[in-house]
């Protein structure tokens, strides 16, 4: 017979073991507030850096984790709004009518929206755009300048090759060299992380305006180092300073002031294959077009809304994920802004879908008129007839181009886009008009028979383009020389990883 | 045999050994539960109306430190507005769902940068506004005679569509109030200072 066990033994018992517990809990907490300290480790520097360029991104990953982070996460292709996302889309499948806007001109092979910074290298390859070089005989499509934004690597090349030399050099010859991702070294002084725009000819635009970049105040920082890339360019055609890259902001930063610096120069970025109009190909006047709607007249910068700040208790970061404000409206919109994040994104839809509304009729009414001025050349039409027409083309398509190319200047500045592409609608139209008039001359007084352009094969068919050809030596090169590129750097020591 | 009797001669199924670690165990489990609710500083929260358990975790304190600064932290508590105060079981059932969710968001990351009120909070923070002003509400002007659901349908207006300022300053939120977390009183490290002082910490933590 065993012995029993007494009430008060088992409360005992039960309120013994509670208390033990409780008490051992607490020393977890102290053990664990020990722990704590640890985290602190992780606010030190273990990386000190004395150069002011480091091209390697994955470099800054210990002393800077978050951002390290969040900028790593811009390899995310997720987000997806109404009018763009974080994909690489087919622009000329959706807009076959923009082959024929840039009939005579890379653009009209290959024209994607742009992924995450992370890929732009990989994208820079695989666009048709800059050709196959080492597979394809002949001239390269692309000169070096067309690396010029593509990360860190090129501060470092202009540095120890030179920037004339930079820029004159060809496109493959700094294929094995240009091999991390536009990252910390773009923006950042790698000594002490100062926001510093790392490009050139944001530094020359300045200064030919009389201005020095380097006393604006830390929130115009916030978008310079934006600016310095995401901004209408253009390719020094001169011989003596070959493919030098320059802002063409001397006279000011609207289209009209833009437009007129290049009529000054006489600049035109191709010749026009149908209507032989000298095109001026607008790249993406982001920073202009984003300094004339209301957020940036506000002095809100490019950081504000693109990289909004996280709040992690007591540590407040920048997010590197740089991406639309729209995946992200409680730290965006949200932060000035009381509404509620569905009435936000209606009211950015709506700005978007009014300019898109207007673009969709430009480039319908510009390529037909493209493709009229062929006709009347056909027919016999005078280089003296043609010149205003030529003119109104030119004007009509380079406000079409500076309106769309940036991506997101609908929202940027919805009333300048609507504007712009007003006088774009209008100067195709006087075009058609006068075209008509030419051919009336000419005894011709029908409709204008259109080719069938309803998708992108069947307008580059029109066109006359080789795309079979094109699409098979981008294959090879990719397959073949892209690997060299990667072994030659990884050999030399330009990337490293984690 | 009737319930209770049944339940007593469980008790004779085990072994006085066997008994002796069940006892143990069941002493564990309560022993945990105790330290869990403790360590979510429970107490604070079921216990009066101190704004400083709104901020045991720091989430809420930009907006502790925006009422704190504001003509409302003189008279007016966070349950003054943001808890019903119809009766007693409307106000500990609202807070301890809200409590709950709240609780839910923090574990998960799931909180918001800029927080804002849901419709069931506003509706509660209207019907508090009204509450304590109530004469200039209702008498002087009639601005009280609705609630926040007649609001947002358009028979009227809720009062922060025009006190847009009341009490929490305008627009803030997390990442722009960063500051926040200095302005505020942190809660006291779990551990007790008989402890800390017998592990040699001399001054015991976060007590400023």
């Amino acid at each position: 017979m065993e012995k029993k066990l007494k009430k008060w033994q088992g409360w005992l018992l039960f309120g013994g073991s509670m208390v033990v517990v409780f008490v051992l809990g607490l020393f977890v907490s102290s053990l664990l507030e020990r722990r704590a300290e640890v985290v602190s480790v992780f606010n030190n520097r273990p990386d000190q850096f004395t150069d002011s360029i480091v091209s390697q991104n994955e470099k800054f990953a210990r002393n800077y984790p978050r951002e390290y982070k969040t900028w790593s996460m811009t390899e995310d292709t997720s987000f997806v709004s109404e009018f763009n996302s974080s994909q690489s889309v087919d622009v000329l499948a959706k807009r076959p009518e923009m082959c024929i806007l840039w009939a005579g001109y890379a653009f009209a092979w290959n024209y994607n929206t742009p992924r995450g910074h992370k890929h732009c290298i990989e994208d820079l390859r695989e666009i048709l755009r800059t050709g196959a070089p080492g597979i394809t005989p002949g001239k390269q499509p692309q000169p070096g300048t067309c690396w010029t934004c593509k990360g860190p690597d090129v501060p470092r090349l202009m540095r120890e090759k030179g920037i004339g030399a930079f820029y004159a050099a060809k496109w493959s010859d700094w294929g094995p060299q240009v091999m991390n991702s536009i990252g910390c070294s773009d923006c950042h002084d790698a000594r002490n992380m100062d926001l510093r725009p790392s490009r050139p000819a944001l530094y020359e635009a300045w200064a030919r305006r009389g201005m020095n970049v380097k006393n604006a105040s830390r929130q115009e920082m916030r978008s310079l180092v934006c600016a310095q890339c995401h901004t209408e360019y253009y390719f020094s055609k001169n011989e003596k300073e070959k493919s030098y890259l320059y802002f063409p902001q001397d006279s000011g930063m609207t289209v009209e002031a833009i437009e007129a610096y290049y009529d000054k120069i006489g600049f035109y970025d191709y010749i026009h294959q149908l209507s032989r109009t000298p095109i001026l190909k607008a790249q993406h006047p982001g920073y202009e077009l984003y300094k004339m709607g209301i957020h940036g007249q506000r002095g809100v910068s490019c950081a504000d809304c693109h990289m909004p700040y996280i709040a992690e208790g007591g540590v407040k970061y920048t997010d590197h994920h740089i991406m639309s404000p729209l995946a992200h409206i409680d730290r965006t919109c949200q932060t000035c802004h009381r509404q509620d994040a569905e009435t936000l994104r209606q009211n950015v839809y709506e700005r978007q879908r009014k300019c898109n509304e207007i673009r969709n009729r430009v480039e319908k009414e510009l390529s037909t008129a493209h493709i009229e001025a062929k006709f009347a050349w056909d027919k016999g039409a005078t280089e003296s007839e043609m010149k205003p027409v030529l003119s109104l083309l030119r004007k009509s398509q380079w406000r079409w181009d500076f309106a769309v190319a940036s991506h997101g200047a609908s929202f940027h500045a919805p009333q300048e886009v609507i504007r712009i592409l007003s006088h774009s609608l209008d100067c195709a139209s006087q075009a058609r008009l006068k075209i008509s008039k030419i051919l009336a001359h000419h005894g011709f007084y029908g409709d204008v028979v259109l080719p069938d352009i309803s998708t992108k094969a069947k307008a580059q068919a029109y066109l006359g383009l080789n795309m079979a050809q094109k699409n098979a030596d981008k294959k090879k090169f990719l397959e073949v020389i892209v690997p060299q590129w990667i072994r030659e750097a990884k050999a030399k020591g330009r990337i490293v990883e984690l | 045999m009737n319930l209770c009797s049944k339940l007593k001669s469980i008790k004779n199924l085990f072994t006085r050994g066997q008994k002796i670690f069940l006892i143990i165990m069941a002493g564990c489990f309560v022993g945990l539960g105790c330290l869990f609710l403790y360590q979510m500083r429970m107490h604070t929260y079921l216990i009066g109306d101190d704004p400083a358990a709104c901020i045991n975790c720091h989430v809420m304190t930009p907006y502790y430190a925006t009422w704190s600064h504001s003509s409302h932290f003189r008279d007016a508590t966070c349950n003054d507005c943001h808890v019903p105060h119809q009766n007693i079981i409307k106000k500990y059932f609202f807070k301890g769902m809200d409590g709950m969710k709240h609780v839910g968001y923090f574990l998960t990351y799931s909180e918001h940068q800029a927080i804002r009120a849901e419709d069931a909070s506003a509706e509660v923070i209207m019907d508090n506004c009204i509450r304590c002003h109530t004469q200039l509400n209702l008498e002087f002007v009639k601005t009280g005679r609705i609630d926040y659901m007649m609001a947002k349908r358009g028979e009227g207006l809720a009062c922060w569509d025009c006190h847009r300022n009341v009490p929490h300053g305008g627009m803030n939120s997390l990442s722009s109030t960063p500051g926040a977390e200095t302005q505020v009183p942190l809660p006291s490290s779990p551990v007790p200072e008989w402890i800390q002082r017998m592990v040699g910490h001399r001054q015991s933590a976060y007590k400023y």
